[in-house]
């Protein structure tokens, strides 16, 4: 069982080191699939009362964060977790946990909760030069924040305008666009290179005017957001999941074997968007 | 739809976004994990999502039974909410942190009490950071406060336990020395984090001066913007009437649906003012 994520604790108002004595146990389900069972959190509330005192952190990630666990009774704690199906994980220089906006979520234009689960199970907690954020967002709302992941994954459509005229004076596409994509030329609507394939026109349009003739998913890399701000560039568009399962162990394999020590630090290697900046994009994934 | 209460994938049905404001609100205690498990079992599918604004949510839930699940919630401290053109649950980093420059929890306590669910002209994040490393994300949210501590050397004496700069954890800059002589510090490389004077027992390493940088603007999204630098305050209350005066003038200037970022894009940082 990995080790990470059981992070030394203190209480830093009371400034009280308790050191060895006292951990922050961070847990999450694995592999990771965006939800938490019924059986876990009651697993998880006795678990808190027992080993903890009695509360739990959720983390920005979906981990489950308990503080104050006994070192002496770790062994325990995790056993009990592990029949949960929950574990110490998503800490430290690996990947964590992949964030996946959940399927519920009625404007989705592609479902990313399983494609998110079988990252989970294939890299989830691989151990990595620095930590890795791997984001996949069913719309461009990007709830999941995957311009600031480190791999971000936005599913897209293609949007196709039907043949026929829209009702008199309906500008409901015209208004929701964030880009100058759509507009009206000669009586026609034309959707134009500005458009990021975000689909919020088709949502919108109440005359099936609008649809998706092609959905798949765009690939960002590099970004981050913590200590400083980065924006991930994009590396493919309109790919399907099979593609993005490569093009992200490709990603990882390459950040694996070209990472450097960040400058002037001698111990800290460099984030994925880091290494992308030095060696750009195409060389990097080359 | 309003307060937390989400349009569901199946007709209907809701999924309930719930949040705690007691007694804590980026920590669930035993008995709410309790109740939301008996809510998701009793009336929803058997599952729940965590969010990364520190709210859980319960899909699957017919509208008829949302005043019941409300009564429940209500009894532990759970309120459905944190959605829509609202202000939405003011998050923070763990207060178990050993990078802490101020436990920010309390802060994010305070503002979810006193501005719950407030209606703003659009969706409005306050995220609260104990430190540079900011894993709440203060820099790309349209409030965001980072708490610095800066450290200073008193005349105790160093007793070279090394727990400063030891690995795995230590000072992630490399601006702590220990040495035969003791410890040095780099202020330059220093990140004003605290972990060093969090850790260290005979107090040689100790806080200065806490303070807090406020940043604004910032988004993710459909068009992510990266959060500019305000100000920096030096406690907890100016903290407070600060937030309270960004809102007051983003209620002010900003269209329906109009993000902190449109508004300083179209106005500057300047007319905040205070």
């Amino acid at each position: 069982m990995p080790k990470v994520g059981i992070i030394k604790g203190v209480l830093a108002k009371d400034i009280e080191v308790v050191g060895d004595k006292v951990v922050n146990l961070r847990t999450c389900a694995r592999p990771y699939r965006n939800m938490y069972s019924v059986a876990q959190l009651r697993a998880l509330k006795n678990i808190i009362q027992k080993y903890g005192s009695g509360k739990v952190h959720l983390s920005p990630r979906h981990n489950l964060e308990i503080p104050e666990v006994r070192q002496k009774e770790i062994d325990n704690a995790l056993k009990e977790l592990y029949i949960a199906g929950l574990f110490p994980g998503g800490a430290g220089t690996s990947v964590r946990n992949i964030f996946t906006c959940p399927d519920w979520c009625s404007r989705q234009i592609r479902p990313v909760q399983e494609i998110g689960k079988m990252v989970s199970m294939r890299l989830g907690d691989k151990d990595m030069p620095n930590k890795v954020t791997i984001s996949f967002a069913g719309c461009s709302n990007s709830c999941s924040r995957p311009h600031n992941s480190d791999i971000g994954v936005i599913a897209i459509g293609r949007v196709s305008v039907k043949d026929g005229s829209c009702p008199d004076g309906c500008d409901g596409c015209f208004k929701i666009c964030k880009f100058d994509a759509i507009k009206k030329v000669n009586g026609t609507i034309r959707v134009n290179d500005n458009c990021i394939h975000c689909a919020q026109c088709v949502e919108v349009c109440g005359d099936d005017m609008l649809s998706i003739q092609e959905a798949g998913f765009r690939v960002l890399m590099g970004g981050k957001e913590g200590s400083s701000v980065m924006f991930g560039r994009e590396y493919a568009s309109f790919v399907d999941d099979f593609e993005v399962l490569e093009i992200i162990e490709k990603c990882l394999r390459n950040y694996g074997a070209k990472a450097g020590l960040r400058p002037e630090s001698s111990r800290k290697k460099e984030r994925l968007g880091e290494v992308i900046a030095r060696l750009g994009l195409e060389a990097f994934m080359n | 739809m309003a307060g937390g209460i989400l349009p569901g994938r199946i007709q209907n049905r809701v999924t309930l976004r719930v949040r705690s404001v007691e007694p804590y609100s980026s920590e669930l205690t035993a008995e709410q994990v309790g109740v939301i498990a008996d809510i998701a079992e009793k009336y929803g599918s058997g599952i729940v999502h965590v969010t990364p604004r520190q709210t859980v949510e319960i899909p699957d839930i017919e509208e008829a039974y949302v005043d019941d699940i409300n009564i429940l919630l209500n009894g532990s401290g759970l309120y459905t909410g944190s959605s829509g053109r609202h202000l939405r649950n003011v998050i923070a980093c763990s207060r178990w942190c050993l990078y802490n420059a101020f436990p920010i929890t309390d802060l994010a306590l305070q503002l979810n009490r006193r501005y719950r669910d407030r209606i703003l002209p659009g969706k409005t994040n306050i995220s609260l950071s104990g430190c540079d490393f900011s894993c709440v994300r203060s820099r790309t949210s349209d409030i965001g406060v980072i708490a610095r501590a800066d450290i200073e050397l008193t005349d105790k004496k160093c007793k070279k336990c090394s727990l400063c700069v030891k690995e795995p954890l230590g000072c992630q800059v490399d601006a702590i020395n220990v040495s035969d002589d003791g410890v040095s510090i780099d202020t330059d490389r220093c990140i004003r984090c605290g972990f060093c004077s969090n850790i260290c027992k005979p107090e040689t390493i100790r806080v200065r001066l806490r303070s807090f940088d406020i940043f604004l603007g910032g988004c993710g999204g459909i068009k992510p913007r990266e959060a500019s630098y305000y100000k920096s305050i030096s406690s907890e209350e100016e903290v407070l009437a600060v937030i309270d005066n960004v809102m007051s003038w983003y209620e002010e200037l900003a269209d329906e649906g109009e993000r902190m970022r449109d508004v300083i894009a179209r106005t500057g940082l300047e007319a905040v003012g205070g």
